[in-house]
């Protein structure tokens, strides 16, 4: 094989490899940076539903943002408020009413294999009572926005200033599954403080510090 | 301006007197020059590996992090923010309040409880350090029986068996240290009323029986006077370290402090004498110091009676004793400012002879101070130990006729004299049953052990003064299966309940009656339990008046011969129930600056006599019992004393063989003997009915031997030694010292340098436009006591690095504690010097780094960036104040129990990273936070770092500069301000307030 053919080849293939890395260049991203990490969840929890459907506020099932440096997720019992009544989507509600009239006996109650998995995580039966021999036992979501644990965000200022949820965590409301958007890098931190140290939020003025110790100490 | 005085402070004798070279000047560590030969290949070698593996390394993944949140959420409990208990502090018996920080349901950290009307706030270090016992692995989890882990069902029918084998005839007795707790004291009465034969005997470990066997001779009750040090303006302290260890240290050095306020004009400060043997941190703090032999102090005391009995009128004959010419001047001179201010004056003695504390008792009756300086209508019940009954105890048990031992709260096979033969003589005892939280020398030798939990565990409460009640209330499910030792009681009684029952049942009986604010009980018992304390009235005392002819002569005593062994209590080790305590063991002792040991200190001059040097292994021997122990060349010690303290070389200590990090050139950081430090109880006696801490007749010889010390005085010195010092600038200003006679002198003596101009190479490019923070530290005020020491390692995660590592300089302590000797090496001045970083305004850290890891912040905070550093060192080496410290290692967290009290809001450093004194910003961003939460500015005094929060006499003040009325502010305007090493124009941020003694002689010193 002569070099003339050798260099066209290694021609082509750079053009080739570049064709298809280039739509790609993208997701490019620095070690370390999760963008884009969606993890599956125990529990099959739908953001879009809840938030944007029904319009949960956020604050709603995250109270720690405005009193606490964690949003937390929140604990079963806030999830029981609602779904203490509410035990499977409203669709498969209705046909079991519908049938249970057909047949002309009382409805059963319907449990959506998802919310089973709340009741059996607090040592509840089918009617919701305490089972026999359960255990409940706490549920071990996967955390999405993950920090190094040399940095100390703290939601409360941020509640505070009134900066939306969605600045940072993306249009959670549309998401099936939580997925991280922003980098949480640090010179998108410092970015968004330097911005909002121009221009305010929401049109009112405030003062994001921009010292190392306002999150590494 | 006044004259400044020529004073030379040093840190040790061997800087002082320019005895080390000048390699060891420049370079403390020896240098092996063979030691780098890595070859060029070697180097890039290590280069390319290090380069991919960091590239691998970076590649992989993040890990999957779990959330795990509660299932049903308690309702008071927000993930992330802090819940405090108002508790009580179990680290020894004068029971000060506490606040203990829970996060999360872990107790992180005690604070001082700021209502307490004792304690006031203020901490000290053991007090800070016990939250780590909490997370102690190797504390009992479940009873034994017979050395083998059993149930509580077997536990207590072996206990139930056996004593009601033992009922009818045997003598039952109930062993403890003082107990500050009334329900326990009346639990164990109820339990051995059952018994016809039953005893409930006291002792302390470091004991004041003396004092209580006095006043039942003079005042007819055995009580402990409550000493109210706030009311005193004159001091005279012979041989008692109340600043330090003594009785109640935290609540008399709040008092001593009260009674010294240098910023009014004119200045109102106490006069405070101090006659001792040893140097203690009261020496150290006295206006007036004057060594004095062990065996002085009695007939110093005599002619101190003699001579107010003489200006009082009253017939009192003394003895003949003999004290030196400078004891006696100096006691003649206390004896007239005494009675100057009779009423308010107070004498305090630590001796444990009965006939020396009733001459005490008759001097303070002379003065006065019985009813004012002087309580014993609320007496303190913070010792109750009788050593009469101890004895009796011992004898009883010696020779057998004892049926049933129960031993709580103390470790008598390690504590008293003759150890080896009480484990002998408990071996004969039928019934041996230990409540305590470990298996200490005692536990070892009993039957059964039916292990207590930590205060941290438990509902309990305390009486430390009579009529001052506190409770404590438990912050953690118990860790282990253990039970507080009233259950305990209650079920061997019969009657099975629980604590809190048993306290609230106590309270409702036998407080509740005595108060007069509340009507309902829940209501009494509510405001307790969220204020911590309650004051009541209490009982009426059975004190009379003072009986004239109690006090009698001392019996002439020989002047012993050789040299007298002083056996006391340490700062870092009040007693050997902190054995297990790594934070305490590497707390450095405040005078001698030795940690992970006890020494067998002696004065430069005696060190000299014996021909020992610092470091050699010293046999000390006394009738057939013999001690091997590092010597200490101590400065300020008298010449016929070998000072060794106590409640080191414990079994809890043994533990201690590994810590630190394990690398090639890693050294124990225990002795010999397998254990930190020796035990010197042995050296104790027990004579004449009470345990005597002075041992005469002592011989001291070589072993040949040496151990190097891990003692930090030389390390992080900010002293130059002379000869190195460029012509002129020889003295550096460190410490400044003035008089209280000079404050008097008012504003035309102001002894404030005025603000020189300095040219600056930088230009102003660090505007402060929101806060300054700031810092000033009163070393007046400073005793030296350490809890900030210990407070800030809790607070900020500092690790524990062991004893090699600190003999290497790599102590981790962000916060130290300086100390600086002046004047002759007998009658030395002492100064503390709480050394920090200062956040300088020209940090010379700042210009060296080359990653920029440590920056300025708009707050005026000198920010360090642990994610940024990659271990330079340049910092440290630039910094004039020797306040950084570097992670040479990752220090352990091997032990998961033990890394739950780490802080959450404080980064886990990591190998190869630089640290230092953040001013707990974690703190201030918290209440910055807070602030801009609810709206509000930060208001002055809500930010308190860690060791402002414990300090016993509020020495440190810390806000922001930039608002003109800040406390901070105020305290930079006073005019003893000054600030270390000036002359370097690199603008620290924290400033000191001169040490001021109440003195005649002197003026103002900067030195």
């Amino acid at each position: 094989m002569g070099s003339r053919t050798a260099t066209a080849l290694l021609v082509i293939a750079t053009a080739f490899s570049i064709g298809v890395l280039i739509p790609k260049l993208g997701d490019v991203r620095l070690p370390g940076i999760q963008r884009g990490y969606e993890p599956e969840q125990p529990i099959a929890f739908s953001h879009r539903l809840h938030g944007g459907e029904l319009a949960v506020p956020c604050l709603y099932c995250h109270f720690g943002a405005e009193p606490s440096r964690h949003a937390g997720i929140p604990p079963a019992n806030v999830c029981m408020n609602c779904h203490r009544f509410v035990t499977a989507p409203v669709g498969a509600i209705r046909a079991e009413d519908e049938a249970a009239a057909e047949e002309k006996r009382a409805p059963r109650r319907v449990v959506s294999s998802e919310l089973r998995k709340l009741y059996d995580a607090l040592g509840l039966d089918g009617e919701l009572k305490p089972a026999t021999g359960a255990h409940a036992r706490p549920i071990a979501w996967v955390k999405v926005h993950n920090l190094p644990d040399f940095v100390y965000f703290d939601h409360r200022p941020h509640v505070a200033a009134g900066v939306v949820c969605q600045t940072c965590h993306g249009p959670v409301e549309t998401m099936e599954r939580q997925r991280q958007v922003a980098d949480l890098t640090m010179g998108w931190c410092v970015n968004c403080h330097r911005q909002v140290n121009r221009e305010g939020v929401n049109g009112r003025p405030v003062n994001a510090a921009i010292d190392c110790s306002t999150c590494h100490f | 301006m006044p004259e400044r005085a020529d004073t030379k402070y040093w840190t040790s004798l061997a800087e002082r007197d320019a005895s080390r070279s000048s390699v060891e000047d420049e370079f403390p560590q020896p240098l092996d020059p063979t030691a780098t030969s890595v070859s060029r290949r070697g180097f890039l070698q290590a280069a390319g590996f290090s380069a991919v593996a960091a590239t691998l390394a970076s590649c992989a993944r993040a890990p999957v992090e779990k959330a795990i949140p509660y299932l049903i959420k308690p309702e008071e409990v927000t993930p992330g923010r802090a819940l405090w208990y108002a508790s009580t502090c179990g680290g020894c018996s004068a029971a000060c309040g506490v606040l203990v920080k829970n996060r999360d349901g872990r107790p992180i950290k005690l604070e001082g409880n700021p209502d307490h009307p004792l304690s006031r706030g203020g901490m000290c270090a053991a007090g800070q350090a016990s939250v780590l016992g909490l997370y102690d692995s190797r504390r009992l989890k479940q009873p034994l029986l017979a050395g083998t882990p059993t149930t509580w069902a077997d536990a207590d029918r072996e206990v139930a068996g056996r004593l009601a084998a033992v009922a009818r005839d045997g003598a039952v007795r109930f062993l403890t240290a003082t107990l500050p707790s009334p329900t326990e004291r009346s639990m164990i009465g109820r339990f051995l009323a059952r018994f016809p034969d039953a005893r409930h005997v006291v002792y302390d470990a470091v004991s004041s029986s003396a004092i209580l066997d006095a006043h039942l001779r003079t005042h007819g009750v055995r009580v402990l006077p409550r000493y109210r040090v706030e009311r005193a303006e004159v001091i005279a302290s012979f041989d008692a370290d109340f600043l330090g260890t003594w009785i109640s240290p935290v609540e008399y050095a709040a008092g001593w402090r009260s009674g010294r306020d240098l910023e009014s004009r004119p200045p109102r400060c106490s006069y405070h004498a101090q006659l001792e043997s040893r140097l203690s941190l009261s020496g150290a703090k006295a206006d007036r110091r004057v060594r004095a032999a062990p065996h002085e102090v009695g007939p110093a005391l005599e002619r101190l009676t003699v001579a107010l009995a003489r200006v009082a009128g009253v017939a009192f004959r003394s003895g003949d004793g003999k004290v030196g010419a400078e004891v006696a001047a100096i006691v003649d001179d206390l004896a007239l400012r005494l009675w100057q201010a009779r009423g308010r004056s107070l004498v305090v003695c630590g001796s444990q002879d009965t006939d020396v504390q009733v001459l005490a008792n008759l001097a303070n009756h002379l003065l006065g101070s019985y009813g004012a300086t002087l309580d014993i209508e609320r007496p303190s019940l913070q010792r109750q130990g009788s050593d009469g009954d101890l004895a009796t105890l011992l004898t009883e048990l010696a020779a057998g006729r004892v049926a049933a031992l129960l031993v709580a709260g103390c470790n008598p096979v390690f504590d008293l004299p003759g150890g080896a033969a009480l484990a002998h003589a408990l071996g004969k005892v039928p019934l041996v049953v230990s409540l305590a939280p470990r298996l200490d020398e005692t536990a070892r030798c009993a039957g059964i052990v039916c292990p207590v939990g930590h205060q941290l565990e438990e509902w309990g409460d305390a009486e430390p003064v009579a009529g001052v009640f506190s409770l404590r209330q438990p912050a953690i499910e118990p860790l282990g299966d253990t039970r507080p030792l009233v259950e305990s009681l209650a079920l061997w009684s019969g009657e099975p309940r629980g604590a809190l029952e048993l306290v609230r049942e106590h309270w409702r009986s036998d407080v509740f009656p005595h108060q007069g604010g509340e009507r309902e009980f829940e209501a009494f018992w509510d405001a307790a339990v969220q204020r911590g304390a309650v004051e009541i009235t209490p009982a009426p005392s059975r004190a009379g008046a003072f009986r004239p002819g109690s006090a009698r002569p001392l019996p002439p005593s020989p002047r012993p011969t050789g040299l007298t062994a002083v056996l006391h209590a340490a700062i870092a080790m009040p007693t050997a129930e902190h054995a297990y305590n790594a934070w305490l063991h590497e707390l450095p002792d405040p005078v001698t600056k030795v940690t992970w040991d006890n020494v067998a200190g002696l004065s430069p001059a005696t060190a000299h006599r014996l021909g020992v040097a610092e470091g050699d292994v010293v046999r000390v021997e006394a009738d057939g019992v013999a001690l091997e122990l590092p010597a200490y060349v101590q400065p300020g010690q008298h010449d016929d004393v070998v000072a060794i303290a106590l409640g080191y070389g414990a079994e809890a200590s043994r533990r201690f063989a590994d810590i630190g990090p394990q690398w090639l050139e890693a050294g124990p950081s225990v002795g010999e003997n397998g254990l930190v430090g020796t035990n010197a109880a042995p050296l104790l006696a027990l004579a004449d009915g009470t345990l005597r801490y002075e041992r005469s007749g002592v011989r001291l010889s070589r072993t040949g031997r040496r151990r190097a010390l891990a003692c930090t005085q030389s390390h992080h010195t900010l002293t130059v030694p002379d000869r190195l010092a460029p012509g002129g600038t020889d003295r550096r200003p460190i410490v400044e010292e003035t008089t209280v006679r000079a404050l008097a002198a008012g504003p035309a003596d102001r002894l404030e340098t005025p603000e020189e101009v300095k040219h600056d190479l930088w230009p102003e490019d660090h505007p402060t436009p929101g806060h300054r923070w700031a810092m000033v530290v009163d070393l007046a005020a400073c005793t030296g006591c350490s809890a900030c020491v210990v407070a800030c390692q809790v607070e900020n995660n500092i690790p524990v690095v062991g004893r090699d590592e600190v003999r290497r300089r790599r102590a981790m302590h962000w916060l130290r504690i300086d100390r600086y000797f002046s004047g002759d090496e007998g009658e030395v001045d002492v100064a503390f010097e709480p050394m920090m970083c200062q956040h300088c305004g020209h940090a010379p850290c700042e210009t060296v780094c080359p990653v920029l890891a440590t920056v300025h912040s708009q707050e005026g905070l000198n920010q360090q960036v642990y994610n940024r550093c990659i271990g330079t060192r340049y910092c440290a080496n630039n910094c004039p104040y020797k306040a950084r410290r570097f992670n040479w290692f990752n220090y352990a967290h091997s032990d998961r129990l033990a890394d739950l009290v780490l802080n959450p809001d404080v980064t886990v450093r990591t190998r190869g990273v630089m640290e230092k004194c953040t001013f707990c910003v974690q703190r201030i961003e918290e209440a910055k936070i807070e602030a801009k939460r609810t709206g509000t500015q930060v208001a002055d005094g809500v930010i308190r770092p860690a060791c402002q929060q414990s300090c016993p006499v509020g020495a440190i003040t810390f806000g922001d500069l930039n608002d003109p009325t800040s406390a901070v502010s105020r305290a930079m305007a006073n005019p003893r301000r000054f600030r270390v090493l000036d002359e370097l124009n690199v603008r620290p941020s924290a400033g000191y307030l001169a040490v001021s003694r109440n003195r005649e002689e002197g003026g103002y010193e900067r030195v």
